[in-house]
């Protein structure tokens, strides 16, 4: 007898009792154990993988292992209200976006998630601001009213801080307080240029307050080339990237 | 009669995996079946972020960790060591490195096919070139993409996904079935189109209870992207274990949470759903070993206890 003819005799002989005991699976669950590896440098690589991305690396590493500027610390996000990385992140988009539009007020290009990687301390390589910003976003201007603006302040005080840069506040039971937009104490009677992204426009990272801008300017330039710009040309004059923690939020 | 069926089956043993077959169809005698053990092995990623190569050393809290290669030594090893593996991964594959920026997701998804996995769901950030750009890259997939809660009808993608996979591994029984997080504020409109995100706690208990007693699963296995837990009330893993039924295992994502260990929650029948995520960037690679005993017979025997240990 071949295997198929016995599949088929045995199904016709037992059809009737499996239907019987049908309503249940055939096996019982008795035991799981369970573990995870760490996948760290103990491990041995497989050559067989590396051959196969091999190709894509050396191109990709010819574009994107150019030293573009240098740091003079690790820039990284942390738990705190504001960070290293995020001031550099808004500072640098701010003072990009001014050069094309010099009425901004305010920045906040992104939000704590859209900053994906921390930047090392030393060389900055193309890699390095891909990795930190690796979406396609476009930055906006949007002209806001007071009350829009007050949503975007709620917005960034429920969420504990996000990456600004032009203005100052402290947080207090979640709200924002002490507000104050380049040098000057928030105004609900007036308008507002915030710099922001596509992204972050459209409600993305459950922001909100953007919603109703009374304009809205497309500034042709992407927030990643954007940090590229600024950090070449901090190289170029000659600066080393740097970020402190200088109070723009606080927590209180 | 029943003694001819002693003899045949004798013979079916000796012809290897027929026997299997038999056990599948429901044995009534106890003959063979008595004490068996089958044991079924899930390896398991999330958020892997296109982290091909491991973190640079360049001194960040990552360094030296993740990558593919290391990741497919410790996945041979498993395979060679153990007869039935599940290789699965709960989505983000896609965006973080600039081998996305520079390739559109064709070297993460190439690796994972030479990898051999089994299925993969999809997280938010697989839509970032937009529905097309996974679309694309397809062709490079030799593992299907499940996911039941995303009607994609009217895109470009309406053939390309399954809701859930049946996969069969030494006698046993597999369901595994996708579910995504809602798309709308976290991926803009433009890059997902006309998805239609359905109610994943829904969603879930229909496929769940389809592929445990319609379609006989032995285990299901819910592939999530919906994060792990949230301080608002928002639908997410910890949410969907208690409350559905029928689900054995769900593998997290989305939420890039390093747990512990994995964390077992009452569902809704009162059995354990086991929740694990394993952190991202291919950091880690999951392991649960499943062991079962094969059911003697009568529909009413249950087995005392499940027993759990975090070891293998």
């Amino acid at each position: 007898m071949t295997k198929k003819n016995l599949q088929g005799w045995q199904a016709l002989l037992f059809l009737p009792v499996a239907l019987l005991i049908s309503c249940k699976s055939h096996f019982d669950l008795v035991k799981a154990n369970r573990q995870q590896y760490n996948i760290n440098t103990n491990v041995s690589a497989d050559s067989a993988i590396i051959k196969t991305y091999l190709p894509y690396k050396q191109k990709m590493d010819a574009e994107m292992n150019a030293v573009i500027g240098k740091t003079d610390t690790v820039l990284f996000k942390g738990k705190g209200a504001e960070s290293t990385l995020g001031n550099f992140f808004a500072d640098a988009c701010l003072s990009e976006g001014k050069k094309i539009d010099p009425n901004i007020d305010f920045a906040m290009p992104s939000t704590n998630g859209g900053l994906r990687n921390s930047l090392p301390k030393g060389n900055l390589m193309l890699s390095n601001v891909f990795e930190l910003m690796p979406f396609e976003n476009e930055l906006l201007v949007l002209r806001l009213k007071g009350t829009d603006l007050q949503e975007i302040l709620k917005f960034i005080a429920q969420s504990g801080g996000q990456p600004v840069s032009g203005i100052t506040m402290n947080i207090k039971d979640k709200t924002a307080t002490a507000v104050m937009i380049g040098g000057k104490p928030f105004d609900l009677g007036k308008t507002y240029s915030i710099l922001t992204s596509d992204y972050i426009a459209g409600g993305g990272d459950d922001s909100f307050g953007m919603q109703h801008p009374i304009e809205k300017k497309v500034l042709g330039l992407k927030v990643r080339d954007a940090l590229i710009k600024y950090i070449k040309n901090q190289t170029s004059e000659g600066k080393i990237i740097t970020a402190k923690l200088d109070g723009r939020i606080t927590k209180n | 009669m029943e003694e001819s069926l002693r003899i045949n089956r004798r013979k079916f043993i000796k012809a290897g995996g027929i026997a299997t077959t038999m056990l599948m169809v429901g044995n009534p005698f106890d003959v063979f079946a008595k004490g068996e053990i089958k044991k079924l092995t899930i390896l398991h990623t999330n958020d892997v972020h296109s982290r091909i190569e491991p973190f640079p050393m360049d001194g960040g809290k990552m360094q030296g960790l993740g990558g593919v290669a290391k990741r497919s030594t410790l996945i041979k090893k498993v395979r060679l060591e153990e007869e039935n593996v599940l290789l699965l991964d709960a989505g983000d594959i896609f965006q973080g490195t600039p081998y996305f920026n520079l390739y559109g997701g064709e070297v993460e998804i190439k690796l994972m096919s030479q990898m051999g996995y089994d299925a993969a769901t999809l997280g938010n950030h697989d839509f970032d070139n937009g529905i097309e750009g996974f679309y694309k890259q397809l062709p490079n997939a030799n593992f299907p993409i499940l996911i039941s809660n995303y009607d994609l009808s009217n895109t470009i993608m309406n053939k390309s996904t399954l809701p859930y996979k049946i996969f069969k591994k030494g006698g046993l029984k597999i369901g595994v079935f996708g579910i995504g997080i809602d798309l709308a504020g976290l991926v803009e409109k433009k890059n997902y189109g006309e998805t239609i995100y359905q109610d994943p706690i829904q969603k879930s208990n229909e496929i769940a209870e389809r592929l445990k007693h319609d379609l006989k699963c032995d285990l299901v296995i819910c592939l999530s992207h919906l994060g792990y837990s949230y301080r608002e009330n928002k639908v997410s893993d910890k949410v969907l274990a208690k409350q559905t039924k029928n689900i054995d295992l769900i593998i997290g994502g989305h939420t890039h949470t390093f747990m512990a260990e994995p964390e077992d929650i009452l569902n809704l029948d009162g059995k354990i759903t086991t929740i694990n995520q394993v952190g991202w960037a291919g950091i880690n690679l999951g392991r649960i070993d499943y062991y079962f005993e094969k059911q003697k017979g009568s529909m009413t025997k249950t087995f005392g206890k499940y027993e759990i240990n975090n070891t293998i």
